[in-house]
């Protein structure tokens, strides 16, 4: 999700141009193209929000491309160390206190990740949407003096993907500023917003980003991006299962 | 023993059996209860068996599975086979063979919008399962699979209302390759089936079998072969050609080992209806024990003269026992006759949803079969005579031993 908030975020609007009669899919495409093969380094924090509790977590989180993240806890003390790697659509954790590097069976894919409101699969696997669904332009509007793109992305009739269509605002500095998550028959099911964009790194980032089902407003998990660098030289061995366990950096 | 004398002994003892009738009466009615309580029971009792079997039998499927070695401790997509072929083929080609099927079975997740549960995944080939018998018989909505080549899939009631999902809708199908890394496709719900237990409806999905094998990428391997010859009781005779046709690192077994406990409740059942009613009649017995006791104590005098006048004690002996087989044989009559009139109607289900959740956990549909065996029938008429005689013995012997002067002069 941190690969969310980048393909969020990831802003890019200065280098490419404004394109009026872009078609829904080279918007996408453009927006992803860009953020391919880039290489982040970002602190985050991660908020996870009930009715009756709520909790907070720091991370440190490393991307490369869309197939390669590591994310691993700074704090609190008690998950500390907890690292997550994802490497072409596979998952692993691993747990300092059992020592153990665990794949993630594709069984629990679908459940939450770290018990916040994102899937072990919306981790994992969220630039599934380039080629797995049909992209179409569906509306435009203005907001602070940017255009926003409205493409409704259905997938393929056989992706691996439960909802029955996405629906993207895009602006046209191509900050994602909100991911719908629709089921098959219509009903909106959870939303990701961005909640705040700011300039990091010399771009423009959705630095807040929020999961929240509609169902249950009171439950939502707040992402948000502290201090990122953009196209930072990365070891070799960073994705790597070795590293996941042993830290070198 | 003379022709003449048994049939004035028997006339006797049918016409001592009337002279109180409202106890002979009363009698009667006692055993034909127990007798029809023993066969009401044993028929319910057979009812939950065969439900048990043959639900334990279709879920299997079939009475002898072939498997990789270790694919029953791990039943996973690495531990797979290649289909039947050479020797085996032929094998299963011939009698007493009645059908077979290969399928692919592993653990998988199925995801919708609003949940994913984890589910055993059966590729199949529609032809061929049907051929077994083990393709679920209720399509409650849509269709089943066509072909080995569908690329739709057939979940349970209970799992589609767990999803949250319906006919039509797409779902994520999710498992593993034999590499362990995850393998998982779109899918849309073509047909959703009704099982006698919920719990078969939430664990069985049923996809096309090239289809699964597709997207596993196993090639043409499956998981087993189930084979069936149509008579459980039997299979012993016939796996072990089987067994000795399949090559290396393959596994044979019959359903009795596949499903222990299933095989030991079928062999424990026919003695327990044996207790059952042996436990019956020995409630029975003392009430017909002390008719016939009060019958010899009432006619000891008349015993005593029929000696005098130069019966033999064979005679009375024979006498009073025929007079209990009377009385046992009316009243099993009336007993069995009660049983059919009353298990008959019953046969197509008791509604027994009340207690649905109980009968479950023993693997019981909502629906009680009773089953009316012939068996049953017969074992609780042997058990009624033989112990029955056995029973009117004691007074029989007694009136049998009788001194005919101090019968005579016996005075009530």
């Amino acid at each position: 999700m941190w690969k969310s908030v980048l393909a969020l975020g990831l802003m890019l609007c200065a280098t490419l141009g404004r394109g009026e009669d872009l078609t829904a899919d080279e918007i996408i495409r453009k927006a992803m193209d860009h953020y391919r093969g880039q290489t982040s380094n970002a602190e985050m924090s991660m908020l996870i929000h009930r009715p009756d509790w709520q909790r907070e977590m720091s991370m440190h989180a490393w991307t490369e491309g869309d197939k390669r993240t590591l994310v691993r806890v700074t704090a609190p003390a008690k998950d500390a160390g907890n690292g997550t790697l994802s490497v072409d659509g596979n998952m692993w954790t691993y747990s300092p206190k059992i020592n153990r590097v665990v794949k993630v069976p594709s069984s629990m894919m679908s459940q939450n990740w770290m018990g916040s409101d994102f899937s072990n699969k919306d981790v994992s696997k969220d630039t599934d949407i380039i080629d797995q669904y049909d992209h179409e332009l569906v509306g435009q509007y203005e907001e602070q003096g940017h255009q926003v793109y409205v493409i409704q992305s259905i997938p393929h009739e056989e992706a691996a993907v439960v909802w029955g269509k996405e629906v993207l605002h895009i602006r046209d500095d191509w900050v994602m500023l909100q991911q719908q998550f629709w089921d098959q028959e219509d009903r909106l099911v959870k939303t990701l917003r961005a909640l705040e964009i700011k300039e990091m790194d010399g771009r423009n980032v959705a630095s807040v980003i929020r999961m929240g089902k509609e169902e249950a407003p009171e439950e939502w998990t707040e992402v948000r991006t502290l201090q990122v660098d953009f196209d930072v030289d990365q070891p070799e061995n960073l994705f790597t299962l070795s590293n996941l366990r042993n830290p070198r950096e | 023993m003379k022709r003449g004398s048994l049939s004035v002994v028997s006339t006797l003892a049918w016409r001592n059996l009337w002279r109180n009738h409202r106890r002979t009466l009363i009698m009667l009615l006692a055993i034909a209860i127990g007798v029809w309580a023993m066969i009401f029971m044993a028929a319910l009792m057979r009812g939950m068996t065969d439900e048990m079997m043959r639900n334990g039998l279709n879920n299997l499927p079939g009475e002898v599975q072939i498997h990789q070695a270790n694919y029953r401790d791990d039943p996973s997509v690495a531990n797979s086979m290649a289909p039947p072929a050479g020797e085996l083929a032929r094998e299963l080609a011939r009698p007493p063979v009645a059908a077979w099927a290969a399928r692919v079975r592993v653990p998988a997740v199925v995801a919708s919008e609003r949940d994913s549960r984890g589910v055993t995944l059966l590729g199949v080939d529609p032809a061929s399962e049907r051929a077994i018998g083990s393709l679920p018989g209720d399509i409650q909505e849509g269709r089943f699979l066509e072909d080995e080549h569908d690329r739709g899939l057939v979940i349970g009631r209970k799992l589609a209302s767990r999803l949250e999902t319906a006919l039509g809708k797409r779902v994520v199908l999710m498992s593993q390759d034999p590499q362990n890394d995850i393998a998982d496709r779109g899918v849309r719900v073509v047909g959703i089936y009704r099982a006698r237990l919920e719990g078969t409806e939430d664990q069985f999905v049923y996809a096309g079998r090239a289809a699964v094998q597709e997207m596993l990428g196993i090639g043409d391997r499956v998981s087993e072969v189930a084979v069936t010859a149509h008579d459980y009781r039997a299979v012993d005779r016939w796996y072990p050609q089987l067994a000795a046709a399949v090559g290396q690192g393959l596994e044979v077994a019959p359903w009795t080992e596949l499903d222990s406990f299933l095989a030991s409740y079928l062999s424990v059942q026919d003695g327990f209806s044996l207790v059952f009613m042996v436990v019956v009649f020995l409630v029975l017995s003392f009430g017909l024990v002390n008719t016939l006791a009060m019958a010899v104590f009432e006619r000891v005098r008349e015993i005593g003269l029929m000696q005098a006048l130069g019966m033999p004690p064979s005679l009375i002996l024979g006498q009073l026992l025929l007079e209990s087989l009377y009385l046992l044989g009316l009243g099993l009559a009336l007993g069995n006759l009660l049983a059919l009139a009353s298990i008959r109607p019953l046969e197509s289900g008791i509604d027994i949803s009340a207690v649905a959740q109980g009968m479950e956990m023993m693997g019981m549909g909502t629906t009680l079969y009773p089953a009316l065996a012939l068996t049953d029938m017969a074992m609780s008429t042997a058990v009624v005579i033989v112990l029955g005689l056995l029973a009117s013995l004691l007074p029989a012997w007694r009136a049998a031993r009788l001194e005919p002067v101090t019968a005579l002069n016996t005075t009530m």
